[in-house]
């Protein structure tokens, strides 16, 4: 079996075949990466006709069918196609690599799982072209990207178009929770000689949480899945309240997953803020037990936290107090991160490199989206305000806001180490500012029409509703942030091209994927290393003075 | 499931950590229970509110038969993966044929309580909310059981061809982890639905 | 590790095993995604799925089994030596305190719960002054808390409050114990990033912590509360509790950071005068050296 066929490098079909066949976990990783931005795009391009739409009032640029449409697969498509997959993707390609093994635990279950996550993206987006063609009864999916049934069932939406959303979210539940496994194996199986649980780069160990929670939330969601697809399918009563079935049942379960769900979304930028932070403020993160120790908390709390997303239901004063109490609580964990994150930076000699100022850029929006977060937690406001345009712009600036602008980051500082050019520094400035201004434009004013009544998913408001100002501002904030997309989009093709040659390491970091070769090797460490403290990379530096001295 | 990795390094030279495929199976239990743990749920939730009949009071009989088949596979396959560590390959054999012969009386017992409810009762999963949370439950339960069936099997002919040998033991090990996660499994389903839900 | 130690004495690196790239998987998803598609499509299309699963799920199977197939890839053997070489930024003088974690020295956690404790003790007293001044009972406090965890008492009338409940103490003590604790132990996570004059921080920080945590949730939690609730009596409460937890937790040692390790030793030992000026700067907290 062991060939010694050297890769060839020729025709379109030897590259394609190459990236098919392949089972190493940098390409998956970029694979996963490339196929979230191509998501991104689309759902960007979404948002974008939602927001034309929504400018002025009494609007008809799109029907409200269409509307429908499109919010629907927004949603989905940015939560289970570009955030899942890009965040996995950088998790594929950075464990092994930070923990100085050669590939993932299960190379083969890696490639299954890009795969199934992938044609589940191609499926949902098929039912644009083939849901009417052959049925007739809608095309893509309108159910919203929460799905309540009853209108999921077969009287409320015929024909096909629901079931592409189950399904094709379906098949990539099955993909994440491979994934998830994967990443768990790799993080407590392969790790290199002398890399204790307690010497795991902080961003390895928040993955191994994500995981684990992704186990614990994503399968609810595809219990739930397969309960819709035997009602839909097999006339099963589980959500038929016709039959005595329940519809908040379905509220519970999807909220099970739903709320972990951000979890699951915001630890890896979490993660990524672990390892931008220290090493442009030139010190050790602040607090590496707390961190841990933080993440595993927020772990636990958020299984018990999904009902407030149904306070507006009428769950009683008991549920409604516990939930309150314990949405509450998650917000010591995570204060706990922001204040090491303050305190690493705090006295250090900071450098305001792109990954850094997005990362300073997370760390003020996501106060604010947790200070809003607090302010929704309490029950009565969230009846108050519960399914306006506040949640929107409240959830949006933790989705934006934090998760998106530590992604941006994570692309500047490790496309050196995957391309072996730097990003231009000039163009990731101007992607920044521009995306600062815009994301503040939508996001800060997108809370203002929310106050005043404005509920999410309507396609138009009339005029003499007060919100056609705001809205014209938030639509113009969009146009802003697409513009410092297109830009960043430019600086990754351009940089691949024309970019400054990187080599191994160009931010003069610590952890242990910096000591290979930009771009690694397959096989990524000719020797596997061997590691003595947390910052493997430091002690190799400063002989003089190394970290296992203080550890 | 860190709990499991709790290891202590007194040096650098001893490093060991634990098994993979140990650990991607703790992952895949940790997951299927989830799943699982839905499905309990809504099985409980939906005791006793179907709108017509029947009822499981009616028509379900205790399987005490093929609960003692399933249970006791779980401790023939604990022998195979055992014999296999101590090389003893005919043995392994043995216990895993043993394994599969009561994991398919039990499949076979499902199926014929399955056709008489189906047949006699009239109850299936349109019927009523009874009918949809059992068959899912018990179907989704009976799924794990072939899917583990069929791997059992392949583990089977292997050994009777001799491809297999003590070398191999760590990976019956991690699918006998898997068939005692469905043994334990139907404790569940067999307390909640059998004797809580009549 | 199963790639590399194996293979490590082999011929001085010249290759590593490296799992062999295989098409199966990705074959696998694409029927398992094709039998789901014809769910939405037509039948051929899941039975063409079918068959993909089952010949991928076979081949896969040949490829880990009876041993996983595995390809050399020849090893480049140039050794990358880290080194601070800055290519993108100049080189920052080194730090001598570089992994500077402040504050040097600090309190332990467990000081917050013990001022969180000692802190519900004292608020005890202006609590009752409260009850005996402006309603002349000595439960009137203690009912209106403990009004929170029943449900039925929303309704009920002040003389009913001022009236002993059993188990309105019960639920008091259990309620006041529970936030007394959060609030401490709020506190003591809080007390490393201001451990330098407890006191007054104490008696900044608790009434902010109580009146936080309470006002936010005390509508739904317990709307009586909310109805009755003093202010002008709940804050000096809450201040009481401040000082106190403060007063007993300036009586606890201090303990040291890990970042007095990474001192120097002269610092260490106290002869230099070197440290207070560099924390001030730095601002932990003052060295009592």
């Amino acid at each position: 079996m062991a060939t010694h066929t050297p890769r060839r490098h020729g025709g379109v079909f030897d590259v394609l075949q190459e990236w098919i066949t392949t089972v190493d976990h940098k390409k998956i990783g970029l694979m996963y990466i490339g196929y979230a931005l191509i998501f991104l795009v689309v759902a960007g391009a979404e948002a974008l006709l939602m927001r034309v739409q929504l400018a002025v009032p009494n609007n008809h640029f799109v029907s409200p069918q269409t509307f429908n449409r499109l919010f629907t697969m927004h949603g989905t498509t940015m939560v289970f196609f570009v955030g899942m997959p890009i965040l996995f993707g950088f998790g594929n390609y950075l464990i092994p690599l930070m923990i100085g093994a050669r590939d993932m635990a299960f190379p083969r279950l890696n490639a299954f799982s890009f795969w199934i996550s992938a044609f589940g993206g191609f499926l949902l987006y098929f039912s644009y072209l083939a849901g009417s063609g052959l049925y007739g009864a809608g095309t893509a999916p309108d159910v919203g990207w929460f799905a309540y049934a009853p209108l999921t069932s077969r009287v409320f939406s015929p024909g096909h178009s629901t079931d592409y959303w189950t399904l094709s979210v379906l098949l990539s539940g099955v993909g994440s929770i491979g994934t998830a496994l994967n990443i768990v194996a790799t993080a407590l199986t392969m790790r290199c000689r002398g890399m204790k649980l307690s010497r795991m780069p902080l961003l390895v160990w928040l993955y191994v949480v994500t995981s684990c929670i992704a186990f614990i939330a994503v399968s609810p969601l595809t219990a739930a899945q397969i309960m819709l697809v035997i009602d839909r399918y097999l006339g099963g009563h589980f959500f038929d309240t016709q039959a005595g079935g329940s519809a908040v049942l379905w509220m519970h379960f999807f909220w099970i997953f739903g709320h972990p769900e951000v979890y699951i979304l915001v630890l890896p930028a979490f993660a990524f803020a672990n390892e931008i932070i220290p090493v442009f403020s030139r010190k050790a993160i602040f607090g590496y037990p707390a961190m841990v120790a933080a993440t595993v908390a927020i772990g636990f709390i958020s299984m018990g936290v999904w009902a407030h997303h149904m306070f507006t239901v009428g769950l009683g004063p008991e549920a409604n107090a516990f939930f309150t109490f314990s949405t509450m609580v998650i917000a010591v964990p995570t204060g706990i991160k922001i204040f090491n994150w303050l305190a690493t930076m705090w006295g250090g000699s900071i450098r305001f490199a792109t990954p850094m100022i997005f990362s300073i850029g997370f760390l003020f929006q996501f106060l604010i989206a947790g200070l809003t977060g607090v302010m929704l937690a309490a029950s009565p406001f969230d009846w108050q305000l519960g399914n306006s345009y506040f949640v929107v712009a409240h959830f949006h600036y933790v989705l934006v806001g934090a998760i998106l602008f530590m992604i941006f980051a994570a692309f500047y500082f490790w496309y050196p180490k995957i391309t072996g050019r730097m990003m231009s520094e000039t163009l990731g400035k101007w992607h920044f500012w521009l995306f600062v201004i815009g994301f503040h434009m939508t996001f800060d004013f997108m809370h203002v029409p929310g106050l005043l009544g404005m509920p999410r998913r309507i396609y138009t408001y009339e005029a003499d509703r007060g919100w056609g100002g705001w809205n014209m501002i938030v639509s113009i904030g969009a146009i802003f942030q697409t513009a410092a997309t297109l830009i960043f989009v430019y600086n990754l093709i351009r940089s691949y091209y024309k970019g400054e040659e990187a080599g191994p390491d160009p931010w003069d970091a610590w952890t242990l994927e910096w000591s290979t070769s930009s771009p690694p090797p397959s096989y990524n460490f000719a020797e596997i290393p061997t590691v003595h403290s947390r910052r493997p990379l430091w002690d190799l530096k400063h002989p003089d003075d190394p970290d296992t001295n203080y550890e | 499931m860190s709990t499991a990795v709790a290891v202590s390094h007194s040096t650098e030279d001893d490093w060991k950590q634990p098994s993979r495929g140990m650990v991607g199976m703790a992952c895949l239990i940790a997951a299927e229970s989830a799943i699982f743990i839905i499905f309990v749920i809504a099985y409980i939730f939906y005791t006793g509110k179907s709108l017509t009949g029947p009822t499981p009071r009616e028509v379900l009989d205790l399987p005490i038969f093929s609960t003692v088949c399933l249970l006791s596979s779980s401790i023939t396959v604990h022998f195979a993966v055992h014999q296999l560590r101590a090389g003893k390959i005919g043995q392994c054999s043995a216990w895993l044929a043993g394994t599969v012969l009561l994991g398919g009386i039990f499949i076979g017992s499902t199926a014929k309580e399955w056709y008489e409810l189906i047949y006699h009762h009239g109850l299936t999963i349109r019927t009523n909310l009874f009918g949809t949370t059992f068959y899912s439950l018990v179907g989704l339960h009976a799924s794990h059981v072939i899917a583990g069936l069929i791997m059992l099997s392949l583990a089977l002919i292997f050994s009777l061809q001799g491809k297999v040998n003590a070398h191999h033991a760590e990976r019956l090990e991690v699918l006998s982890v898997y068939w005692h996660f469905v043994d334990a499994v139907w404790v569940v389903v067999f307390t909640v639905v059998y004797v809580l839900g009549r | 590790m199963r790639y590399a130690m194996e293979h490590k004495s082999e011929a001085g690196h010249e290759a590593v095993h490296m799992p062999e790239p295989t098409a199966w998987p990705m074959v696998l998803a694409l029927g398992i995604a094709l039998i789901l598609t014809g769910m939405v499509t037509n039948v051929a299309v899941s039975a063409l799925g079918l068959i993909l699963t089952v010949a991928a799920s076979y081949k896969w199977f040949r490829a880990v089994l009876p041993e996983e197939a595995h390809e050399m890839v020849p090893v480049r053997v140039d050794a990358i030596v880290p080194a601070s070489s800055r290519k993108s930024i100049e080189k920052l003088p080194v730090n001598p305190i570089h992994r500077k974690m402040v504050p040097v020295e600090t309190f332990r956690f467990t000081t917050g719960l013990k001022g969180g404790i000692a802190g519900g003790i004292a608020m005890i007293v202006p609590a009752t002054l409260f009850s005996v001044l402006k309603f002349h009972s000595l439960w009137y406090a203690m009912n209106l808390m403990a009004a929170g965890g029943f449900v039925s008492w929303a309704h009920e009338s002040n003389a009913f409050l001022a009236q002993f409940h059993m188990e309105g103490l019960l639920a008091a003590l259990a309620i006041h114990a529970v936030t007394s604790l959060l609030v401490g132990s709020l506190y003591g996570a809080m007390l490393p990033m201001f451990p330098r004059w407890p006191i007054l921080t104490a008696g900044f920080l608790a009434p902010l912590l109580w009146t936080g945590l309470l006002a936010s949730a005390l509508n739904v939690v317990s709307p009586i509360l909310n109805e009755r609730i003093d202010w002008f009596w709940f804050i000096p409460s809450q201040i009481a509790f401040g000082l106190v937890a403060g007063f007993v937790v300036n009586l606890q040692a201090r303990v040291r950071t890990r970042q007095f390790q990474a001192l120097p030793f002269a610092l260490r030992a106290g002869i230099h005068g070197g440290l207070r000026e560099q924390d001030e700067q730095d601002s932990g907290k003052d060295g009592q050296q």
